[in-house]
Protein backbone atom coordinates (compact mmCIF):
# COMPACT_ATOMS: atom_id res chain seq x y z
CA UNK A 1 0.00 0.00 0.00
CA UNK A 2 1.45 3.41 -0.85
CA UNK A 3 1.96 6.09 1.73
CA UNK A 4 1.09 9.18 1.06
CA UNK A 5 4.41 11.02 -0.85
CA UNK A 6 5.44 13.24 -3.09
CA UNK A 7 6.51 12.30 -6.40
CA UNK A 8 8.90 14.93 -7.40
CA UNK A 9 10.26 18.67 -5.40
CA UNK A 10 7.28 20.80 -6.83
CA UNK A 11 4.61 18.97 -5.34
CA UNK A 12 6.55 18.83 -2.11
CA UNK A 13 7.03 23.03 -2.79
CA UNK A 14 3.30 23.21 -2.62
CA UNK A 15 3.00 20.80 0.56
CA UNK A 16 4.95 23.13 2.08
CA UNK A 17 3.61 26.24 0.86
CA UNK A 18 0.01 24.69 2.09
CA UNK A 19 1.38 23.60 5.67
CA UNK A 20 2.95 27.96 5.94
CA UNK A 21 6.48 26.23 6.06
CA UNK A 22 7.81 27.41 2.49
CA UNK A 23 8.98 31.32 1.65
CA UNK A 24 8.30 31.82 -2.07
CA UNK A 25 11.08 34.65 -3.07
CA UNK A 26 10.22 36.59 -6.47
CA UNK A 27 13.19 39.08 -6.33
CA UNK A 28 15.97 38.37 -8.16
CA UNK A 29 18.83 36.67 -6.01
CA UNK A 30 22.53 36.39 -6.42
CA UNK A 31 24.09 33.22 -6.84
CA UNK A 32 27.31 34.22 -5.63
CA UNK A 33 26.75 34.20 -1.40
CA UNK A 34 23.68 35.81 -1.03
CA UNK A 35 21.74 32.26 -1.62
CA UNK A 36 23.88 30.34 0.12
CA UNK A 37 23.79 32.85 2.87
CA UNK A 38 19.90 32.54 3.20
CA UNK A 39 19.99 29.44 3.19
CA UNK A 40 22.14 29.46 6.10
CA UNK A 41 20.35 31.71 8.05
CA UNK A 42 17.34 29.86 7.40
CA UNK A 43 18.98 26.65 8.95
CA UNK A 44 20.06 28.88 12.03
CA UNK A 45 16.60 30.07 12.54
CA UNK A 46 14.62 27.13 11.92
CA UNK A 47 12.63 29.29 9.31
CA UNK A 48 10.57 28.05 6.28
CA UNK A 49 12.62 26.86 2.95
CA UNK A 50 12.99 29.46 0.45
CA UNK A 51 11.92 28.72 -2.98
CA UNK A 52 13.87 30.77 -4.87
CA UNK A 53 11.94 32.37 -8.23
CA UNK A 54 15.03 34.26 -9.98
CA UNK A 55 18.21 33.75 -9.71
CA UNK A 56 20.83 35.97 -11.23
CA UNK A 57 22.64 35.07 -14.83
CA UNK A 58 20.25 32.35 -14.87
CA UNK A 59 17.11 33.25 -16.16
CA UNK A 60 14.82 30.27 -16.58
CA UNK A 61 16.05 28.32 -13.47
CA UNK A 62 15.06 28.18 -9.64
CA UNK A 63 16.57 27.19 -6.42
CA UNK A 64 14.82 25.29 -3.55
CA UNK A 65 16.92 26.04 -0.15
CA UNK A 66 17.00 24.00 3.02
CA UNK A 67 14.24 21.34 1.68
CA UNK A 68 14.71 18.83 4.70
CA UNK A 69 16.73 20.65 7.77
CA UNK A 70 13.56 20.31 10.24
CA UNK A 71 11.39 17.16 11.50
CA UNK A 72 8.30 19.24 10.49
CA UNK A 73 9.76 19.10 6.74
CA UNK A 74 10.56 15.58 7.38
CA UNK A 75 7.24 14.39 8.45
CA UNK A 76 5.49 16.28 5.85
CA UNK A 77 8.11 14.63 3.33
CA UNK A 78 7.09 11.40 4.53
CA UNK A 79 3.10 12.13 4.22
CA UNK A 80 2.51 12.43 8.01
CA UNK A 81 0.62 15.05 10.30
CA UNK A 82 3.60 18.05 10.74
CA UNK A 83 3.34 18.04 14.03
CA UNK A 84 4.34 14.16 14.72
CA UNK A 85 7.02 14.18 17.52
CA UNK A 86 10.38 12.62 16.90
CA UNK A 87 9.70 8.80 18.45
CA UNK A 88 6.54 9.10 16.42
CA UNK A 89 8.22 9.22 13.18
CA UNK A 90 11.18 7.65 14.18
CA UNK A 91 8.92 4.48 14.49
CA UNK A 92 7.29 5.07 11.17
CA UNK A 93 10.53 5.16 9.69
CA UNK A 94 11.44 1.89 11.17
CA UNK A 95 8.23 0.19 10.61
CA UNK A 96 8.64 1.20 6.94
CA UNK A 97 12.25 -0.07 6.35
CA UNK A 98 12.07 -3.45 8.42
CA UNK A 99 9.64 -4.69 5.41
CA UNK A 100 10.33 -6.01 2.10
CA UNK A 101 12.58 -3.67 -0.49
CA UNK A 102 10.68 -2.89 -2.89
CA UNK A 103 11.73 -3.14 -6.53
CA UNK A 104 11.50 0.40 -8.84
CA UNK A 105 10.03 0.25 -12.63
CA UNK A 106 11.38 1.36 -15.73
CA UNK A 107 9.57 4.27 -17.58
CA UNK A 108 10.39 5.20 -21.28
CA UNK A 109 11.93 8.23 -21.92
CA UNK A 110 9.22 9.78 -23.50
CA UNK A 111 7.14 10.26 -19.81
CA UNK A 112 10.28 11.43 -17.66
CA UNK A 113 10.16 14.63 -17.46
CA UNK A 114 14.07 14.88 -16.35
CA UNK A 115 14.53 14.35 -20.23
CA UNK A 116 12.31 17.53 -21.47
CA UNK A 117 16.57 19.17 -21.87
CA UNK A 118 18.97 17.16 -23.44
CA UNK A 119 22.71 18.62 -23.37
CA UNK A 120 25.69 16.66 -24.75
CA UNK A 121 28.78 17.75 -25.94
CA UNK A 122 30.24 21.05 -25.54
CA UNK A 123 26.43 21.76 -24.47
CA UNK A 124 26.88 19.90 -21.79
CA UNK A 125 28.32 22.97 -19.75
CA UNK A 126 28.02 23.04 -15.91
CA UNK A 127 28.48 26.61 -15.58
CA UNK A 128 25.55 26.58 -17.31
CA UNK A 129 23.53 25.65 -14.41
CA UNK A 130 23.63 27.85 -10.96
CA UNK A 131 25.64 26.37 -8.98
CA UNK A 132 26.07 27.77 -5.92
CA UNK A 133 29.09 29.92 -3.88
CA UNK A 134 27.36 28.59 -0.61
CA UNK A 135 29.85 29.99 1.87
CA UNK A 136 32.56 32.80 1.46
CA UNK A 137 35.89 30.92 0.92
CA UNK A 138 34.68 27.78 -0.62
CA UNK A 139 37.20 25.91 -2.66
CA UNK A 140 34.31 26.44 -5.81
CA UNK A 141 30.92 26.43 -6.68
CA UNK A 142 28.90 23.28 -5.30
CA UNK A 143 26.22 22.39 -7.67
CA UNK A 144 25.94 18.94 -5.69
CA UNK A 145 24.75 20.07 -1.90
CA UNK A 146 21.91 18.05 -1.64
CA UNK A 147 21.57 15.27 -3.89
CA UNK A 148 23.07 11.86 -4.84
CA UNK A 149 25.12 10.23 -7.21
CA UNK A 150 24.45 6.68 -8.39
CA UNK A 151 26.96 4.58 -9.49
CA UNK A 152 26.84 0.44 -10.47
CA UNK A 153 29.80 -1.80 -8.90
CA UNK A 154 31.93 -3.24 -11.89
CA UNK A 155 31.07 -7.22 -11.21
CA UNK A 156 27.71 -7.21 -9.75
CA UNK A 157 24.57 -5.36 -10.25
CA UNK A 158 24.90 -3.75 -6.63
CA UNK A 159 23.77 0.05 -8.05
CA UNK A 160 24.52 2.51 -5.04
CA UNK A 161 22.76 6.33 -4.32
CA UNK A 162 24.89 8.21 -2.20
CA UNK A 163 25.46 11.65 -1.42
CA UNK A 164 28.84 12.59 -2.40
CA UNK A 165 29.33 16.70 -2.02
CA UNK A 166 30.71 18.19 -5.97
CA UNK A 167 32.52 21.33 -6.53
CA UNK A 168 32.47 22.42 -10.09
CA UNK A 169 36.11 22.68 -11.52
CA UNK A 170 35.69 23.46 -14.88
CA UNK A 171 32.74 23.28 -17.82
CA UNK A 172 33.34 19.47 -17.76
CA UNK A 173 34.61 18.53 -14.56
CA UNK A 174 33.48 18.23 -11.32
CA UNK A 175 35.75 17.58 -8.18
CA UNK A 176 34.62 15.90 -4.74
CA UNK A 177 35.79 13.74 -1.44
CA UNK A 178 34.51 9.94 -1.65
CA UNK A 179 35.67 8.55 1.44
CA UNK A 180 37.23 5.14 1.64
CA UNK A 181 34.66 3.29 3.27
CA UNK A 182 31.74 4.58 1.55
CA UNK A 183 29.83 1.99 -1.00
CA UNK A 184 31.17 4.42 -3.79
CA UNK A 185 34.65 4.70 -2.00
CA UNK A 186 34.46 0.44 -2.14
CA UNK A 187 33.64 0.69 -5.65
CA UNK A 188 35.67 3.15 -7.31
CA UNK A 189 39.13 2.97 -5.38
CA UNK A 190 38.78 -0.84 -4.78
CA UNK A 191 37.57 -2.06 -8.43
CA UNK A 192 37.47 0.46 -11.07
CA UNK A 193 40.93 2.04 -10.01
CA UNK A 194 42.63 -1.14 -10.03
CA UNK A 195 41.75 -2.05 -13.41
CA UNK A 196 42.32 1.65 -14.39
CA UNK A 197 38.47 1.41 -15.43
CA UNK A 198 36.61 5.05 -15.45
CA UNK A 199 33.08 4.38 -13.44
CA UNK A 200 30.25 5.58 -15.27
CA UNK A 201 28.01 8.15 -13.07
CA UNK A 202 25.26 9.71 -13.20
CA UNK A 203 23.91 13.23 -10.45
CA UNK A 204 20.70 13.39 -9.58
CA UNK A 205 19.94 17.18 -8.65
CA UNK A 206 16.21 17.92 -7.15
CA UNK A 207 15.20 14.77 -6.28
CA UNK A 208 12.20 14.26 -5.09
CA UNK A 209 12.06 14.02 -0.61
CA UNK A 210 12.25 10.73 0.02
CA UNK A 211 15.33 9.43 -2.36
CA UNK A 212 16.85 12.49 -0.56
CA UNK A 213 16.36 10.68 2.50
CA UNK A 214 17.32 7.48 1.42
CA UNK A 215 20.34 8.65 -0.29
CA UNK A 216 21.99 9.59 2.52
CA UNK A 217 20.53 6.93 4.83
CA UNK A 218 23.15 3.95 5.64
CA UNK A 219 21.14 1.25 5.27
CA UNK A 220 22.50 -2.02 2.98
CA UNK A 221 18.87 -2.13 1.16
CA UNK A 222 19.76 -0.50 -2.31
CA UNK A 223 18.60 2.75 -1.97
CA UNK A 224 16.09 3.08 -4.76
CA UNK A 225 14.38 0.00 -2.91
CA UNK A 226 14.94 1.62 0.44
CA UNK A 227 12.92 4.55 -1.24
CA UNK A 228 10.48 2.44 -2.53
CA UNK A 229 9.71 1.26 1.01
CA UNK A 230 9.45 4.56 2.09
CA UNK A 231 6.65 6.00 -0.45
CA UNK A 232 4.95 1.97 -0.34
CA UNK A 233 5.61 2.48 -3.87
CA UNK A 234 8.28 1.84 -6.69
CA UNK A 235 10.22 4.36 -8.02
CA UNK A 236 9.98 5.45 -11.48
CA UNK A 237 13.46 5.22 -13.17
CA UNK A 238 14.80 6.16 -16.66
CA UNK A 239 17.87 5.32 -18.34
CA UNK A 240 20.48 7.69 -18.69
CA UNK A 241 21.62 9.25 -22.49
CA UNK A 242 25.39 7.95 -22.45
CA UNK A 243 25.39 4.89 -20.17
CA UNK A 244 23.83 2.50 -18.42
CA UNK A 245 22.83 3.74 -15.59
CA UNK A 246 19.17 4.72 -14.45
CA UNK A 247 18.06 7.51 -12.53
CA UNK A 248 14.49 8.89 -11.08
CA UNK A 249 12.07 10.51 -13.85
CA UNK A 250 11.06 13.38 -11.97
CA UNK A 251 14.23 14.40 -10.92
CA UNK A 252 15.11 17.96 -11.77
CA UNK A 253 18.55 17.67 -13.33
CA UNK A 254 20.82 14.93 -13.73
CA UNK A 255 24.43 15.41 -14.80
CA UNK A 256 25.93 11.83 -16.61
CA UNK A 257 29.45 10.99 -16.70
CA UNK A 258 32.11 9.37 -15.82
CA UNK A 259 34.61 8.93 -12.37
CA UNK A 260 38.43 8.85 -13.61
CA UNK A 261 40.92 6.45 -12.33
CA UNK A 262 44.75 7.93 -12.29
CA UNK A 263 43.93 11.64 -11.79
CA UNK A 264 42.82 13.99 -8.60
CA UNK A 265 42.21 17.32 -8.53
CA UNK A 266 42.76 20.02 -5.35
CA UNK A 267 38.95 19.83 -3.95
CA UNK A 268 37.75 22.10 -0.96
CA UNK A 269 37.73 24.30 1.32
CA UNK A 270 33.48 23.34 2.15
CA UNK A 271 31.55 24.62 5.09
CA UNK A 272 31.03 20.73 6.20
CA UNK A 273 28.69 18.91 8.39
CA UNK A 274 30.36 19.28 12.18
CA UNK A 275 29.65 23.20 11.20
CA UNK A 276 33.03 23.93 10.44
CA UNK A 277 35.57 24.02 7.34
CA UNK A 278 37.65 21.49 8.54
CA UNK A 279 39.25 19.43 6.15
CA UNK A 280 42.06 20.51 3.96
CA UNK A 281 42.04 21.61 0.39
CA UNK A 282 43.54 18.16 -1.34
CA UNK A 283 43.20 16.05 -4.36
CA UNK A 284 40.12 13.94 -4.49
CA UNK A 285 37.83 12.16 -6.84
CA UNK A 286 37.04 13.72 -10.04
CA UNK A 287 34.34 13.34 -12.44
CA UNK A 288 34.21 14.15 -16.30
CA UNK A 289 30.65 15.18 -17.71
CA UNK A 290 28.87 13.37 -21.13
CA UNK A 291 25.53 15.26 -20.60
CA UNK A 292 23.49 17.16 -18.39
CA UNK A 293 19.23 16.67 -18.79
CA UNK A 294 17.20 18.49 -17.10
CA UNK A 295 13.10 19.70 -17.20
CA UNK A 296 11.78 22.53 -18.19
CA UNK A 297 12.82 25.23 -15.82
CA UNK A 298 14.52 23.11 -12.99
CA UNK A 299 14.52 23.56 -9.98
CA UNK A 300 18.04 23.22 -8.02
CA UNK A 301 18.56 22.28 -4.37
CA UNK A 302 20.73 24.12 -2.10
CA UNK A 303 21.90 23.08 1.52
CA UNK A 304 23.96 24.89 3.22
CA UNK A 305 25.93 22.57 5.82
CA UNK A 306 26.78 24.49 8.45
CA UNK A 307 26.40 24.68 12.59
CA UNK A 308 23.48 23.50 13.06
CA UNK A 309 20.66 22.40 11.86
CA UNK A 310 21.01 21.37 8.11
CA UNK A 311 19.43 18.21 6.05
CA UNK A 312 22.38 16.33 6.51
CA UNK A 313 22.98 17.25 10.48
CA UNK A 314 19.40 16.35 10.52
CA UNK A 315 18.92 13.28 8.72
CA UNK A 316 22.18 11.57 9.30
CA UNK A 317 21.33 11.79 12.61
CA UNK A 318 17.81 10.36 12.08
CA UNK A 319 19.15 7.44 10.37
CA UNK A 320 22.51 6.84 11.74
CA UNK A 321 20.62 6.03 15.04
CA UNK A 322 17.93 4.40 13.82
CA UNK A 323 20.12 2.17 12.01
CA UNK A 324 22.11 1.35 14.91
CA UNK A 325 18.98 0.71 16.89
CA UNK A 326 18.10 -2.03 14.46
CA UNK A 327 21.69 -3.35 15.07
CA UNK A 328 21.21 -3.50 18.75
CA UNK A 329 18.02 -4.88 18.80
CA UNK A 330 19.05 -7.64 15.78
CA UNK A 331 21.86 -8.53 18.67
CA UNK A 332 18.59 -8.54 21.68
CA UNK A 333 20.11 -5.81 23.85
CA UNK A 334 17.36 -4.81 25.90
CA UNK A 335 17.84 -0.88 24.55
CA UNK A 336 14.68 1.88 25.08
CA UNK A 337 15.51 3.43 21.73
CA UNK A 338 18.25 5.30 19.98
CA UNK A 339 18.39 8.90 20.02
CA UNK A 340 20.94 10.68 17.75
CA UNK A 341 20.86 14.68 18.41
CA UNK A 342 21.29 16.66 14.88
CA UNK A 343 22.79 19.37 17.44
CA UNK A 344 26.10 16.95 17.74
CA UNK A 345 26.48 16.95 14.05
CA UNK A 346 25.80 12.92 14.15
CA UNK A 347 28.76 12.86 16.43
CA UNK A 348 26.92 11.94 19.77
CA UNK A 349 24.36 9.10 19.97
CA UNK A 350 22.13 8.45 23.06
CA UNK A 351 20.81 5.00 23.81
CA UNK A 352 18.05 4.58 26.29
CA UNK A 353 18.70 0.79 27.89
CA UNK A 354 17.00 -1.29 30.90
CA UNK A 355 20.68 -1.88 32.68
CA UNK A 356 19.70 -5.69 32.90
CA UNK A 357 23.25 -6.78 33.47
CA UNK A 358 26.41 -5.47 34.08
CA UNK A 359 28.44 -4.18 31.49
CA UNK A 360 25.55 -3.60 29.09
CA UNK A 361 26.90 -0.16 28.27
CA UNK A 362 30.21 -1.39 27.25
CA UNK A 363 28.49 -4.21 25.01
CA UNK A 364 26.54 -1.26 23.19
CA UNK A 365 29.35 0.76 22.85
CA UNK A 366 31.06 -2.45 21.44
CA UNK A 367 28.65 -2.97 18.59
CA UNK A 368 28.39 0.88 18.17
CA UNK A 369 32.10 1.49 17.56
CA UNK A 370 32.33 -1.96 16.15
CA UNK A 371 29.93 -1.62 13.29
CA UNK A 372 30.32 -0.88 9.77
CA UNK A 373 28.63 2.73 10.47
CA UNK A 374 31.28 3.44 13.16
CA UNK A 375 33.50 6.19 11.89
CA UNK A 376 29.90 8.71 11.76
CA UNK A 377 29.74 7.89 15.70
CA UNK A 378 32.35 9.41 17.96
CA UNK A 379 30.56 9.54 21.46
CA UNK A 380 28.02 7.21 23.09
CA UNK A 381 26.06 8.04 25.93
CA UNK A 382 24.08 5.13 28.01
CA UNK A 383 21.37 5.95 29.45
CA UNK A 384 18.90 3.64 31.86
CA UNK A 385 15.09 3.77 30.94
CA UNK A 386 14.59 6.93 33.75
CA UNK A 387 16.02 9.38 31.20
CA UNK A 388 13.97 10.40 27.92
CA UNK A 389 16.46 9.97 25.30
CA UNK A 390 14.83 12.73 23.00
CA UNK A 391 14.89 15.64 25.94
CA UNK A 392 18.34 17.21 25.72
CA UNK A 393 17.71 18.50 29.29
CA UNK A 394 17.41 15.38 30.29
CA UNK A 395 20.52 13.70 29.14
CA UNK A 396 22.61 16.28 29.83
CA UNK A 397 21.50 15.93 33.78
CA UNK A 398 22.48 12.34 33.56
CA UNK A 399 25.50 12.84 31.85
CA UNK A 400 26.93 15.24 34.76
CA UNK A 401 25.35 13.25 37.13
CA UNK A 402 25.14 9.27 36.61
CA UNK A 403 28.05 9.39 34.28
CA UNK A 404 31.24 8.73 37.00
CA UNK A 405 33.80 11.05 35.51
CA UNK A 406 36.54 8.30 35.52
CA UNK A 407 34.97 4.86 35.93
CA UNK A 408 31.99 5.86 33.44
CA UNK A 409 34.05 6.85 30.10
CA UNK A 410 35.68 4.41 28.09
CA UNK A 411 38.04 5.70 25.35
CA UNK A 412 38.31 3.81 21.90
CA UNK A 413 41.30 4.37 20.27
CA UNK A 414 43.17 3.88 17.04
CA UNK A 415 39.43 3.75 15.44
CA UNK A 416 38.63 4.43 11.76
CA UNK A 417 37.48 7.83 11.01
CA UNK A 418 37.39 10.78 8.66
CA UNK A 419 39.52 13.91 7.38
CA UNK A 420 36.40 16.19 9.10
CA UNK A 421 36.79 15.92 13.06
CA UNK A 422 37.36 19.54 13.82
CA UNK A 423 38.62 17.82 17.08
CA UNK A 424 41.33 15.73 15.26
CA UNK A 425 45.33 16.86 15.17
CA UNK A 426 46.30 17.52 11.52
CA UNK A 427 48.41 13.98 11.14
CA UNK A 428 44.86 12.15 12.37
CA UNK A 429 42.87 13.81 9.47
CA UNK A 430 45.18 13.02 7.33
CA UNK A 431 45.16 8.87 7.81
CA UNK A 432 41.31 9.19 8.43
CA UNK A 433 42.61 8.22 12.73
CA UNK A 434 39.48 7.99 14.59
CA UNK A 435 38.84 8.43 18.64
CA UNK A 436 35.72 7.31 20.44
CA UNK A 437 34.55 7.47 24.05
CA UNK A 438 31.38 5.77 26.06
CA UNK A 439 29.59 7.50 28.76
CA UNK A 440 28.07 5.16 31.05
CA UNK A 441 25.36 6.98 32.63
CA UNK A 442 23.78 4.08 34.74
CA UNK A 443 24.42 3.22 37.87
CA UNK A 444 26.79 0.12 38.68
CA UNK A 445 24.07 -2.85 39.44
CA UNK A 446 26.73 -3.54 42.17
CA UNK A 447 25.55 -0.52 44.28
CA UNK A 448 22.95 -1.63 46.95
CA UNK A 449 19.45 -0.42 46.50
CA UNK A 450 19.43 1.57 49.55
CA UNK A 451 22.29 3.59 47.93
CA UNK A 452 20.87 4.24 44.90
CA UNK A 453 20.46 8.02 44.58
CA UNK A 454 16.70 8.84 44.30
CA UNK A 455 15.48 11.38 41.12
CA UNK A 456 13.99 13.85 42.29
CA UNK A 457 11.62 15.18 39.92
CA UNK A 458 7.63 15.88 39.95
CA UNK A 459 7.00 12.20 38.18
CA UNK A 460 9.25 10.16 40.55
CA UNK A 461 8.86 11.60 44.16
CA UNK A 462 5.29 12.38 44.35
CA UNK A 463 2.62 9.87 45.33
CA UNK A 464 -0.03 9.85 42.02
CA UNK A 465 -2.74 11.32 44.07
CA UNK A 466 -0.74 14.32 44.40
CA UNK A 467 0.29 14.39 41.13
CA UNK A 468 -2.83 13.99 39.45
CA UNK A 469 -4.66 16.68 42.11
CA UNK A 470 -1.51 19.27 40.70
CA UNK A 471 -2.12 18.68 37.20
CA UNK A 472 -6.11 19.10 37.33
CA UNK A 473 -5.51 22.38 39.26
CA UNK A 474 -2.83 23.86 37.13
CA UNK A 475 -5.17 26.67 35.32
CA UNK A 476 -6.72 27.56 38.16
CA UNK A 477 -3.80 28.21 40.43
CA UNK A 478 -3.18 30.88 37.95
CA UNK A 479 -0.75 29.12 35.90
CA UNK A 480 -0.72 29.99 32.30
CA UNK A 481 1.28 27.18 30.83
CA UNK B 1 43.72 45.48 -21.40
CA UNK B 2 42.00 45.52 -18.43
CA UNK B 3 43.25 43.96 -15.10
CA UNK B 4 42.13 40.37 -14.75
CA UNK B 5 41.69 38.76 -11.34
CA UNK B 6 42.29 35.61 -9.89
CA UNK B 7 42.88 33.16 -6.94
CA UNK B 8 44.18 30.57 -5.64
CA UNK B 9 44.89 28.56 -2.62
CA UNK B 10 48.05 28.44 -1.08
CA UNK B 11 48.69 25.55 1.43
CA UNK B 12 52.28 26.15 1.99
CA UNK B 13 53.85 28.62 4.41
CA UNK B 14 53.35 31.70 2.44
CA UNK B 15 56.66 33.67 2.84
CA UNK B 16 58.29 30.80 1.64
CA UNK B 17 56.47 30.48 -1.43
CA UNK B 18 58.49 30.97 -4.68
CA UNK B 19 58.27 34.18 -6.76
CA UNK B 20 59.29 34.88 -10.22
CA UNK B 21 59.52 31.41 -11.75
CA UNK B 22 57.62 29.84 -14.12
CA UNK B 23 55.43 26.99 -12.35
CA UNK B 24 51.91 25.50 -12.37
CA UNK B 25 49.25 25.93 -10.37
CA UNK B 26 45.03 25.96 -10.33
CA UNK B 27 43.87 29.24 -10.65
CA UNK B 28 40.15 30.48 -10.44
CA UNK B 29 39.32 33.54 -12.65
CA UNK B 30 37.28 35.72 -10.42
CA UNK B 31 36.13 38.59 -13.71
CA UNK B 32 35.12 36.31 -16.73
CA UNK B 33 33.60 38.24 -19.71
CA UNK B 34 30.68 36.22 -19.42
CA UNK B 35 29.62 35.73 -15.22
CA UNK B 36 28.61 32.83 -14.90
CA UNK B 37 32.02 31.46 -15.67
CA UNK B 38 33.22 33.05 -12.28
CA UNK B 39 35.06 30.92 -10.33
CA UNK B 40 36.00 28.52 -13.18
CA UNK B 41 38.97 26.96 -12.15
CA UNK B 42 41.97 25.86 -14.17
CA UNK B 43 45.97 25.13 -14.00
CA UNK B 44 48.26 27.13 -14.97
CA UNK B 45 51.92 27.99 -16.15
CA UNK B 46 52.33 31.01 -14.54
CA UNK B 47 54.42 33.13 -13.03
CA UNK B 48 53.54 35.26 -9.84
CA UNK B 49 55.16 37.49 -7.42
CA UNK B 50 54.01 38.97 -4.02
CA UNK B 51 54.13 42.92 -5.34
CA UNK B 52 50.80 44.02 -6.65
CA UNK B 53 51.95 45.55 -9.66
CA UNK B 54 54.77 43.40 -11.08
CA UNK B 55 52.80 40.89 -13.03
CA UNK B 56 49.24 42.30 -15.18
CA UNK B 57 47.30 40.86 -13.37
CA UNK B 58 45.64 40.55 -9.99
CA UNK B 59 45.95 37.60 -7.83
CA UNK B 60 44.27 37.08 -4.51
CA UNK B 61 45.78 34.48 -1.81
CA UNK B 62 43.42 32.07 -0.04
CA UNK B 63 44.94 29.84 2.56
CA UNK B 64 43.67 26.30 3.17
CA UNK B 65 40.63 26.68 5.17
CA UNK B 66 39.63 29.50 2.71
CA UNK B 67 40.94 32.43 4.47
CA UNK B 68 41.21 34.99 2.58
CA UNK B 69 44.45 37.12 2.78
CA UNK B 70 44.74 41.26 2.56
CA UNK B 71 46.63 42.16 0.12
CA UNK B 72 46.68 40.79 -3.22
CA UNK B 73 49.87 39.14 -5.53
CA UNK B 74 50.24 39.90 -9.16
CA UNK B 75 50.00 37.09 -11.60
CA UNK B 76 51.28 36.21 -15.29
CA UNK B 77 49.42 33.72 -17.24
CA UNK B 78 51.25 31.77 -19.41
CA UNK B 79 49.19 29.34 -20.82
CA UNK B 80 46.09 27.01 -19.28
CA UNK B 81 47.39 23.47 -18.97
CA UNK B 82 44.56 20.81 -20.44
CA UNK B 83 44.75 17.74 -17.90
CA UNK B 84 42.43 15.54 -19.85
CA UNK B 85 43.80 15.74 -23.40
C1 LIG C 1 24.86 16.71 2.44
C2 LIG C 1 25.78 15.52 2.57
C3 LIG C 1 27.03 15.53 1.94
C4 LIG C 1 27.87 14.43 2.04
N1 LIG C 1 29.07 14.46 1.39
C5 LIG C 1 29.87 13.38 1.40
C6 LIG C 1 31.07 13.38 0.65
O1 LIG C 1 31.41 14.37 0.00
N2 LIG C 1 31.83 12.25 0.66
C7 LIG C 1 31.46 11.14 1.39
O2 LIG C 1 32.19 10.13 1.32
N3 LIG C 1 30.33 11.11 2.13
C8 LIG C 1 29.53 12.21 2.15
N4 LIG C 1 28.37 12.21 2.88
C9 LIG C 1 28.02 11.01 3.64
C10 LIG C 1 27.37 9.97 2.73
O3 LIG C 1 26.31 10.52 2.00
C11 LIG C 1 26.83 8.81 3.50
O4 LIG C 1 27.88 8.07 4.02
C12 LIG C 1 25.84 7.97 2.73
O5 LIG C 1 25.31 7.00 3.57
C13 LIG C 1 26.38 7.34 1.46
O6 LIG C 1 27.28 6.36 1.76
P1 LIG C 1 27.01 4.79 1.54
O7 LIG C 1 26.46 4.64 0.16
O8 LIG C 1 28.36 4.21 1.73
O9 LIG C 1 26.02 4.36 2.61
C14 LIG C 1 27.50 13.30 2.80
C15 LIG C 1 26.26 13.30 3.42
C16 LIG C 1 25.41 14.38 3.32
C17 LIG C 1 24.10 14.32 4.02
Amino acid sequence: MAYKFYKDNREFIEALKANNDLVTIEQEVDWDLEMGAIVRRVCEKKSASPYFKRIKDYPGFEAFGAPLSTYKRLAIAMGMNPDASVPEISNEYVKRTTGDPIKSILVDKKKAPCKENIWTGKDADLFKLPGPMVHDGDGGRYLATWHFVVSKDLDTEFVNWGMYRQMVFDEKTMVGPVLPFSDMGKMFYGKYVPKNKPMPFATVIGCDPLSGVAACAPSPIPEDEFTGMLMGAPVELVKCETNDLYVPAYAEIIIEGEVIPGIQIDEAPFGEYTGYRTSPREPRTVYRVTAITFRNNPIVTVSNMGVPTDEGQLLRSFSLGLEMRKLLESQGIPITGVYMLPESTHHLVVVGVRPAYSGIASQIANLVFGSKLSPWFTMVVVVDNETDIYNKDEVIHALCTKCHPIRGIRKYEQAPGTPLYPFADPEERKWSRGSQVLFDCTFPLSWPKSDLPIKVSFNNVYPKEVQEKVLKNWKSYGFKD
Amino acid sequence: MAQKEYDTFILTELSQFPEDQEMEMIVRNLMPADRRYKYRSFYATAMISKSESKYPDRLWVRLGRGQLQEKPWSIKIIKEVNKFG
